[in-house]
């Protein structure tokens, strides 16, 4: 990647030893529309705020959660067209992970993957950080229903429930009086949607937010209706 | 050199805030061209732009800000011309290669994305500037119908059901979304008025036939056409009769 002519890094250490670049890059995360996942014991739920810019797009062909192999998606806060590239690079080498070894890529191992991925655009020439934080929601190969975070730097954290994008403190604030180790899955997707709806402009609605849920192994989107029945259970 | 800050209005790095000053100025050059309006209805999609020649001694036929991608997929590029002619020719070459890999006609979603992943990359890549021009694809999908796709130089691409680019597209998009419960039972004559009266209402006057360009799609069967002066103006007279009644 890159051009000869910029065959150096655009992300260099200031004389306080930060990587500002990797720094300007969260707070462009930090800039973008919230996203939040919860792991429960028995599943995996994430969700976002897909609210956009009028109501002439076609929100049902938009989507923000993506599949990334049968057991495993992802979500993300920040910059959409960066998070298209990745989410392009883990579909393939999970494909690749599965040609050559025959079973479907852990969770833990495409996290791992496409955590290396976003540290090479911090130290390759040419190229800047992705603006993109994400939350992935899968299962690993005993079964476990895993929560991961990536963040532009390329570190990546195993969460129990978290929160990125423009009202993460208070999202976090909320998940951590109302998480508890045993929660089931359907409290979690409850749990999440209320989060999600504390710093929502205007009115939450089955058009304005997406959910993705692992459940016994299989990862998938809700379709508006099943949020609507969740959304109808909170009221 | 980068690790200046002033840097980051040169070449595609993040500022402190986490802003991308290139893409910023990109989208101002962008919106700088021709206002373009596009409207969808129920087996029908439209394009509109203004049509402005420069000079009289220039051949208005090779004046346009519309293309055929192919004979299925239509487009409006606005903003530096140049820019536009550039992404134009590798628009057409990406469809092309899609069909010829996978044996089916490119649907519109697919050179849109590809569009939007291929100005991506110029926003994250230094040695290359975003393209400064906004695309309105336009096509009707086999198996989802009538679409319109925004693509824009910083690489987001959405589905509409109606949309407009240019420096009075805020305008156009608030006039649009006043209409937008009736867009999806409009005919094709109806969603080619409507795209008609919306950009004649931003801009504030009254056009001639030749002082615009009408592409249009009508059905999964139909190709991409660009009216003539007369359809335009037969258009226009009925826009023109139904306000005086």
């Amino acid at each position: 990647m890159g051009d000869s002519a910029y065959s150096f890094s655009l992300t260099t250490f200031s004389r306080t030893g930060k990587l500002l670049q990797i720094e300007y890059a969260l707070n462009a995360v930090a800039n973008g529309r919230t996203s939040l996942g919860i792991a429960t014991k028995d599943g995996v739920v994430i969700a976002t705020d897909k609210k956009l810019s009028s109501p002439l797009v076609d929100t049902d062909h938009v989507h923000k959660v993506e599949k990334i192999t049968p057991s495993c998606g992802f979500v993300f806060s920040g910059v959409g067209p960066d998070y298209r590239v990745l989410v392009r690079k883990a579909r393939k080498s999970s494909q690749a992970y599965l040609r050559h070894y025959g079973e479907a890529q852990p969770v833990s191992q495409l996290v791992k993957q496409t955590a290396g991925i976003m540290q090479e655009y911090t130290q390759s020439g040419g190229v800047r950080p992705f603006g993109v934080s994400l939350l992935v929601a899968g299962a690993d190969a005993d079964g476990t229903p895993r929560l991961y975070q990536v963040d532009p730097s390329g570190a990546y954290f195993g969460w129990k429930a978290t929160a990125i994008g423009k009202n993460y403190v208070n999202a976090k604030n909320f998940l951590e009086k109302r998480y508890q180790d045993d929660m089931e899955l359907e409290d979690g997707i409850h749990t999440a949607l209320l989060t999600l709806r504390e710093g929502f402009e205007g009115e939450m609605t089955s058009q304005n937010i997406e959910v993705g849920v692992v459940r016994n192994g299989v990862f998938s989107v809700l379709t508006p209706s099943q949020i609507q029945d969740y959304l109808d259970e909170a009221n | 050199m980068s690790r200046d800050s002033n840097y980051d209005h040169h070449i595609s790095i993040f500022s402190p805030q986490g802003r991308l000053y290139q893409m910023e100025y990109a989208f101002k050059a962008a919106n700088s061209g021709l206002t373009g309006v596009a409207v969808r209805g129920k087996d029908s999609v439209c394009v509109v732009t203004q049509k402005k020649v420069p000079d009289r001694l220039m051949q208005p036929d090779s004046v346009t800000h519309l293309f055929a991608l192919t004979p299925k997929v239509g487009c409006c590029v606005t903003g530096v011309m140049a820019d536009s002619k550039a992404y134009v020719q590798r628009a057409r070459y990406e469809a092309g290669k899609w069909q010829f890999d996978n044996g089916y006609s490119t649907p519109t979603k697919v050179v849109a994305k590809r569009m939007a992943d291929i100005a991506q990359v110029n926003t994250q890549s230094a040695s290359m500037r975003p393209l400064a021009c906004m695309a309105l694809m336009i096509g009707v999908d086999d198996e989802t119908g009538p679409c319109v796709f925004k693509v824009d130089c910083a690489g987001h691409y959405l589905p509409f059901k109606a949309a407009a680019t240019g420096p009075k597209e805020q305008e156009a998009m608030n006039f649009l979304e006043k209409k937008v419960e009736d867009l999806p039972e409009y005919t094709q004559d109806q969603v080619i008025r409507c795209a008609i009266t919306c950009l004649g209402s931003v801009l504030g006057s009254d056009f001639r036939g030749s002082e615009i360009e009408v592409g249009t799609i009508a059905t999964t069967k139909g190709k991409f056409t660009v009216l003539t002066e007369e359809e335009i103006e037969a258009h226009l007279n009925s826009i023109a009769d139904d306000t005086d009644a």
